[in-house]
């Protein structure tokens, strides 16, 4: 029960099948000490859209507000709709941004203006990881249970409110023209090398993630910095080069295959592969020091008009069904065990190896969300990235945080 | 009469039933009550923790805090049951520092706080919640601002862990009674091995072995093996005491009917019509009494083998006494005696008697007395109360009993010292064995000039020793003939 | 008169027809209950003895469903038990009389006589031993047919040895009848008794004295 924190952060950190065990031994919720609890939580969710759940009309449909790309997970939409003909849906494609904001837009006022728009969305898909666990935190989510749900991964859900449900490794992309110049990067140290001896070749043709401005940068870079204190040095070596920032991996893959970009950083792996298949000039380099793995994560949101038609849709996700379709027809990886295809991360691990850090859904990305914290390392990021080294040693080891833990 | 009610093993594992009851339920509260103290305990260290872990983390910058909230923190906080979390900062004044979720810390817990922290229970709009807080001295150098940190988390981690907790010591204790019983089990059938031993001997007895038991019992069925022991003495006795009178009885039978066998062969080998008829009146008379000696023996018989268990009712001895002499009276054999009635006394004399074997005796004194006495000599009985006795004589005025012969009258067989009348000798014994049942005495006297008196002295019964007169006379004896 | 024997044992059953015959009555006997209870349905029975223990079953059952039948047929009871105790049983199921065997035949005999005696009188509602009778109807005695001038106690004193016929009439009862309840004189009743012999002699009949119990009205047979 009270491992030391940190031996428990840096298991869990390495590889889901070992932090599986470590896991496990969450209890089953009590059903009558909770009573009261879960009385409470049924009276409240119950007061909130009084009890009814509506069924889905093409004039009122499922609504899934997802920062995942339309035509990657079309497949799987295409599955769901073929298995529940009689659920018309409406997928929104959002940055992850509009996701958060379409979770909470519907409590801010929304029962004053009484607007049709200003309702809450049936499912939320981001993969703001920490944004969506800082919402379920809150109880914006809605608890679910079965057969699909008892049989999820255990290192991948939390609560059983919310649950991730892709395996998406974070890589490193380049163009083919790169490799005619220098050494192609293989670890982050290669890159670090690279962008401090070649910073004339490089310099503004060097992409990553915003982590200004998008939440999946910010997360990737937060979890960069907490397992290497060089990554500082990366960034500052990135500043050095003029590195651009995108918001989104599209827009960094087509700078790449367009020839705007030699080297991407912290790109989504799901996307590029399948960029790379198509665009032979875009190479991706899973890195092999460490390469983190951001999982999309899937809630019913709390105050959903179609509770029922939701609660489908994500056990549809889960199902085997859903994950085979997820692992053979879209590059984003299943996570369950069992389920055969080219995109899962049991294979995803065979042919990586063991260096796969995926982002956990636990308690420890609330602490990304904290605005304290967030401006703390958007400011030390940023003056890192424009070559201010005002900021002492002192501080950049001090807060805690920020330093590797 | 056995009757079977309950049984040892359902006695005892009746009691074994409360007692574990009881001591259960009492444990079982215990166990509850120190399993929630315990998850409380593991789970307030952890808080405790977390809010340490955070409280690390604030930096004065130029005497303002900075929070930089550790990720480590959080993940202490919701533990391994993922909890919801809740943390925030403030300051002194209550400004937000940092947070997450709003939850509403009351202002009066926030001044209460001190160094020393505290723990409170606060139910929000996401169920309960258990908050820790923390309140962080600054070392700062130019202005010394206090900060509090307040973490909290929702309580499934505590509930499922004081019921894996409970569960423990439910199935400990479960096992614990289970193993008791199946001890109990064996430690019953164990002590009561020689009571079956006991059992197996005496059911695989012959029926007329009453020899003294041989077993070896522990010091609580002792007394039951001696009881026994004496039961089986005492059958013994009784049966050999059966078994001789039967030899007496069948041989004071023989000698009647031998005889009755040697006068018939006489008179069948006779041919002359008087001696037949002297052989038949000798048979007629010696069939009299035997008849009469069997009759006797039968009521001996049946007077030893009474039920003295039973209790009796208290019946009226004058009613009795009249009753007896109206129906001997009334019978030819008495027409030519003179048998009466002499004085009753006014009030009734209650006894508790068999009224039956009272009859009998009561009918033996009477026909001794026709018997032995000549014809139309006077028998009288008298009935009359002396302190707390009741005396019921019978007196005849025939040639009475030697005085040498007197004492040994009662006893069986014995014929008053006359060897010369046909009577069996078993009349006065049966007097003699009722009155021994019923605590009354008997005397034999002779009277002078000449006459037999028997006196059957009976106790009256307890009730009415003192009481006289109590009941009016209203009784038609008539009526019962 | 019509007599049923019921009894198992054929020498005892056999001395009481021979016993029974002469004095002037048809004896049936019966060896067990079936038989017996078929006879006493056809009726017209003057007398039973009964044994009690029959090889079909107790005697004292029969003599239940006679009486709870309504029959009032005189029934004797004999008994070999010994037992008293029976004897009180068959008295409370409505037995006339009893006997214990052995018996002597004499005294089965006058019970018999007795019996019968007191059964006829019911029957015709008339009293009478030998040439004393009594009529309750008119309340008057009459001796060889002849009508008797009695003072009233005296009337009194003869129905009620007359109603015992055979049988001692117990002093209580007598002095309760002839005195009420009323204190008596100890030899009040000896006198009227005394009275009344004086009026009988030559008749045949005596009264004889049983001391401290009663009297008996008996034919004299000397």
């Amino acid at each position: 029960m009270s491992l030391p924190p940190g031996q428990r952060l840096r298991s869990c950190g390495r590889l889901p099948a070992r932090c599986a065990t470590q896991v496990t031994r969450r209890q089953p919720l009590v059903v009558s000490p909770c009573l009261p609890l879960l009385l409470l939580m049924l009276l409240l969710l119950g007061g909130c859209h009084s009890g009814d759940s509506r069924t889905p009309t093409d004039e009122d449909p499922l609504v899934i507000s997802a920062a995942l790309d339309l035509d990657v997970v079309a497949p799987l939409l295409d599955a769901f709709r073929q298995a529940y003909p009689q659920i018309p849906l409406r997928f929104e494609d959002r940055t992850t941004r509009e996701v958060d904001d379409s979770v909470v837009g519907h409590l801010a006022g929304g029962g004053v203006e009484g607007e049709g728009t200003s309702r809450a969305p049936d499912v939320v898909i981001s993969s703001a990881m920490p944004w969506q666990m800082a919402r379920v935190n809150e109880g914006l989510a809605r608890r679910l249970n079965g057969p699909e749900i008892e049989r999820w991964p255990e290192w991948a859900r939390w609560r059983d409110e919310v649950f991730a449900f892709t395996f998406e490794p974070v890589v490193m992309a380049y163009r083919l023209d790169l490799s005619r110049h220098m050494l192609p990067p293989q670890t982050h140290g290669d890159l670090h090398a690279l962008l401090a001896t070649q910073a004339r070749w490089l310099t503004g043709k060097v992409t990553t993630y915003s982590p200004l401005s998008s939440g999946v940068g910010y997360t990737l870079a937060q979890q960069d910095a907490r397992y290497s204190s060089r990554f500082w040095e990366l960034v500052g070596a990135m500043g050095r080069v003029d590195t651009r920032l995108e918001t989104t991996t599209r827009a960094m893959l087509e700078g790449l295959s367009q020839g705007r970009y030699w080297l991407g950083y912290n790109l989504l792996g799901s996307y590029a592969m399948v960029y790379a298949q198509e665009h032979p000039e875009v190479i991706v380099q899973v890195p092999r020091d460490y390469s983190l793995v951001l999982m999309r994560m899937a809630f019913v949101h709390r105050d959903a008009p179609h509770v029922e038609a939701a609660e489908t849709f994500v056990r549809f996700l889960l199902s085997q069904r859903g994950q085979r379709v997820l692992a053979g027809q879209t590059p984003l990886f299943s996570v369950l065990p069992g389920v055969t295809g080219p995109y899962t991360a049991a294979r995803l691990r065979t042919q990586v190896g063991e260096r796969l850090y995926p982002i956990l859904p636990n308690a420890t990305l609330l602490a990304f969300v904290d605005p304290a914290r967030r401006e703390a390392f958007t400011d030390h990021w940023r003056a890192r990235f424009q070559g201010e080294q005002a900021l002492d040693e002192a501080v950049e080891r001090g807060s805690g945080a920020l330093a590797p833990e | 009469m056995i009757e079977v009610e309950g049984s040892l093993k359902r006695r005892l594992g009746g009691w074994l039933v409360v007692t574990v009851g009881v001591l259960g339920l009492a444990l079982m509260v215990e166990a509850w009550v120190s399993s929630q103290r315990a998850a409380a305990r593991a789970f307030d260290a952890q808080l405790q923790a977390a809010a340490l872990t955070i409280a690390e983390a604030v930096r004065w910058q130029d005497g303002i805090p900075q929070v930089v909230v550790p990720a480590a923190a959080l993940q202490i906080l919701a533990t391994d049951s993922q909890a919801r979390v809740f943390y925030a900062v403030l300051d002194d004044d209550g400004r937000t520092l940092s947070r997450n979720w709003p939850v509403d810390i009351p202002v009066a817990w926030q001044q209460a706080l001190d160094e020393g922290g505290m723990s409170r229970d606060l139910t929000t709009t996401l169920g309960e919640l258990r908050l820790h807080a923390q309140r962080v001295a600054s070392a700062g150098w130019v202005t010394q601002l206090p900060v509090q940190v307040w973490v909290g988390h929702t309580l499934e981690g505590r509930r499922a862990l004081a019921r894996s907790l409970f569960e423990r010591s439910l199935s400990r204790f479960i096992a614990m009674v289970l193993l008791t019983g199946v001890l109990m089990g064996l430690t019953m059938r164990a002590a009561l091995s020689p009571l079956r031993r006991l059992r197996r001997q005496i059911r695989g007895r012959g029926a007329d072995d009453f020899s003294p038991l041989a077993a070896r019992v522990p010091k609580e069925l002792h007394e039951l093996a001696q009881a026994l022991d004496h039961l089986f003495a005492r059958q013994r006795q009784g049966r050999e005491d059966l078994l001789r009178f039967t030899a007496d009885a069948s041989h004071q039978l023989k000698t009647p009917l031998a005889g009755l066998k040697t006068v018939s062969e006489l008179g069948l080998r006779s041919s002359d019509p008087d001696e037949w008829r002297q052989a038949l009146t000798r048979v007629h008379a010696r069939a009299e009494d035997t008849s009469r000696l069997a009759g006797q023996l039968l009521s001996l018989a049946r007077l030893r083998h009474l039920d003295r268990e039973t209790a009796l009712p208290a019946l009226d001895l004058g009613e009795l006494v009249r009753d007896v002499a109206l129906d001997w009276a009334a019978r030819e054999r008495a027409a030519e005696h003179d048998l009466g009635l002499g004085s009753l006394p006014a009030e009734p004399l209650k006894v508790c008697v068999e009224g039956w074997a009272l009859r009998e005796a009561l009918g033996n004194l009477i026909d001794n007395a026709l018997r032995y006495t000549p014809t139309g000599c006077e028998i009288t009985l008298h009935l009359s109360r002396e302190g707390d006795w009741a005396r019921l004589s019978i007196v005849d005025d025939g040639p009475g009993v030697a005085d040498a012969a007197l004492a040994t009258l009662g006893q069986p067989f014995q014929r008053g010292g006359r060897q010369d009348t046909e009577g069996s000798g078993l009349g006065l014994a049966i007097v003699d064995t009722t009155a021994r049942r019923m605590g009354a005495r008997v005397q034999f006297a002779n009277r002078s000039p000449q006459g037999l008196e028997v006196v059957l002295w009976l106790p009256l019964a307890k009730d009415e020793q003192d009481v006289t007169g109590a009941f009016a006379a209203g009784v038609n004896p008539g009526e019962s003939t | 008169m019509r007599l049923l024997v019921v009894e198992d044992d054929a020498l005892i059953s056999r001395s009481l027809v021979d016993a029974l015959t002469p004095l002037g009555n048809t004896v049936e006997v019966f060896a067990c209950c079936s038989d017996a209870r078929a006879a006493l349905r056809q009726g017209g029975v003057d007398l039973m003895l009964l044994d009690i223990g029959l090889p079909d079953g107790d005697g004292l059952s029969l003599l239940a469903e006679l009486r709870d039948a309504g029959d009032r047929t005189p029934v004797i009871i004999l008994t070999a038990r010994d037992a008293l105790d029976d004897r009180v049983r068959g008295l409370d199921l409505g037995a006339d009389d009893y006997l214990a065997k052995p018996f002597e035949l004499a005294e089965l005999e006058a019970r018999v006589r007795a019996l019968l005696r007191r059964s006829q009188q019911r029957a015709d509602n008339r009293l009478g031993l030998g040439p004393l009778s009594f009529d309750p109807a008119s309340g008057a005695a009459s001796l060889f047919g002849e009508p008797m001038a009695l003072p009233h106690r005296e009337l009194l004193l003869v129905e009620s040895l007359l109603l015992h016929a055979g049988a001692i009439a117990p002093r209580e009862t007598l002095e309760g009848r002839l005195f009420g309840f009323g204190e008596v004189g100890s030899n009040a009743l000896e006198v009227y008794v005394s009275r009344l012999r004086k009026r009988l002699k030559g008749a045949g009949l005596r009264i004889r004295t049983f001391r401290g119990l009663g009297y008996r009205l008996e034919e004299d047979d000397g």
